[in-house]
């Protein structure tokens, strides 16, 4: 039986090198990632923090880092609940197809059963989605998923 | 063992009427969908096909017509000898608005073991949900080109 891993393949009609920048920018990722910013320096072996109006989100460090093709990072949420899960991992594929981007999110090392599992599984199309919105359209999903509040309210 | 089956979500700014219309009209089919039509005239029992630049790709029957919360219909590809041997599996839509967002929940289902279809379809609803939400979204469907999708004998 293989490990749980999630896959979300999207397509975004943008360029490598903006949808690298929405990936790694604190300023970018608060837009779209419902008020969460990221900061790292983003080199191999680097630490990187999402934090949510000053709290951390989630935890890791950098472990590919090549622009704009490929990031993977592991992923340890700053909840109890999830401490106790193993770290997981989490890799950005992103291919130019024509005159829009493959994004292929994959979230792996995840252990069955999980709170991170059911937490990720419900997050990722959100983010996406309003990642992709964000840089097609110029605006985010709006924030009123009633979903997103809950999820937030386990992960403080 | 979990049986195979394909779950892809999104979230799309727009209203559960706009997406059900886009959901099942040719008009837009044709600019999200790699130009398929979709034939039918949705009453439940009916037959159902895929036409795509004139060719038949997959047929079924209409199961649930639910405006504007539910679709869902039989899928049986009949474009390779292997697939028209394969039963039919069930796509199904569901549409939940939040606020200014509609959740669009596709689940593809009712696989035989081993099917040949999966993994292609696996491949083809992301590009074809994505299109569908920049097309509602901005008002123009993606120009994916059909090779990046990587399915055998679809370029």
């Amino acid at each position: 039986m293989s490990k749980p891993e999630f896959v979300y393949i999207t397509y975004i009609e943008t360029t490598a090198e903006k949808l690298w920048h929405a990936l790694t920018d604190g300023d970018f990722t608060e837009r779209y990632w419902f008020g969460h910013r990221v900061a790292s320096d983003w080199k191999v072996g680097s630490p990187y923090r999402f934090a949510k109006q000053g709290a951390g989100t989630i935890e890791g460090k950098v472990l590919i880092s090549e622009p704009p093709k490929r990031l993977a990072y592991t992923w340890d949420p700053c909840s109890a609940d999830a401490k106790r899960e193993r770290t997981s991992r989490v890799t950005f594929d992103l291919e130019p197809r024509g005159n829009v981007i493959k994004l292929t999110v994959t979230h792996d090392n995840l252990d069955e059963g999980g709170k991170t599992l059911r937490d990720i599984s419900g997050g990722w199309p959100m983010v996406i989605a309003s990642l992709k919105s964000l840089l097609e359209t110029g605006h985010a999903s709006p924030a009123d998923l009633p979903s997103c509040a809950a999820k937030e309210k386990t992960d403080a | 063992m979990r049986k195979p089956e394909f779950v892809y979500v999104t979230y799309i700014e727009t209203t559960a009427e706009k997406l059900w219309e886009a959901l099942t009209s040719s008009e837009f089919s044709r600019r999200y969908w790699f130009n398929t039509e979709l034939k039918t005239d949705w009453k439940v029992g009916s037959p159902f096909a895929l036409v795509m630049d004139g060719t038949t790709t997959d047929v079924g029957e209409v199961l649930e017509f639910d405006r504007p919360r539910r679709l869902s219909y039989t899928f049986h590809h009949v474009l390779s000898e292997a697939a028209r041997k394969e039963r039919p599996t069930r796509v199904v839509f569901n549409l939940e608005p939040h606020g200014k967002l509609v959740k669009l929940t596709l689940t593809h289902e009712d696989f035989e073991d081993g099917s040949v279809i999966l993994d292609g379809i696996s491949k083809g609803w992301p590009a074809i949900l994505s299109s569908l939400k920049s097309m509602l979204e901005s008002g123009t469907a993606l120009a994916i080109p059909p090779s990046a999708l990587g399915i055998e004998g679809f370029a």
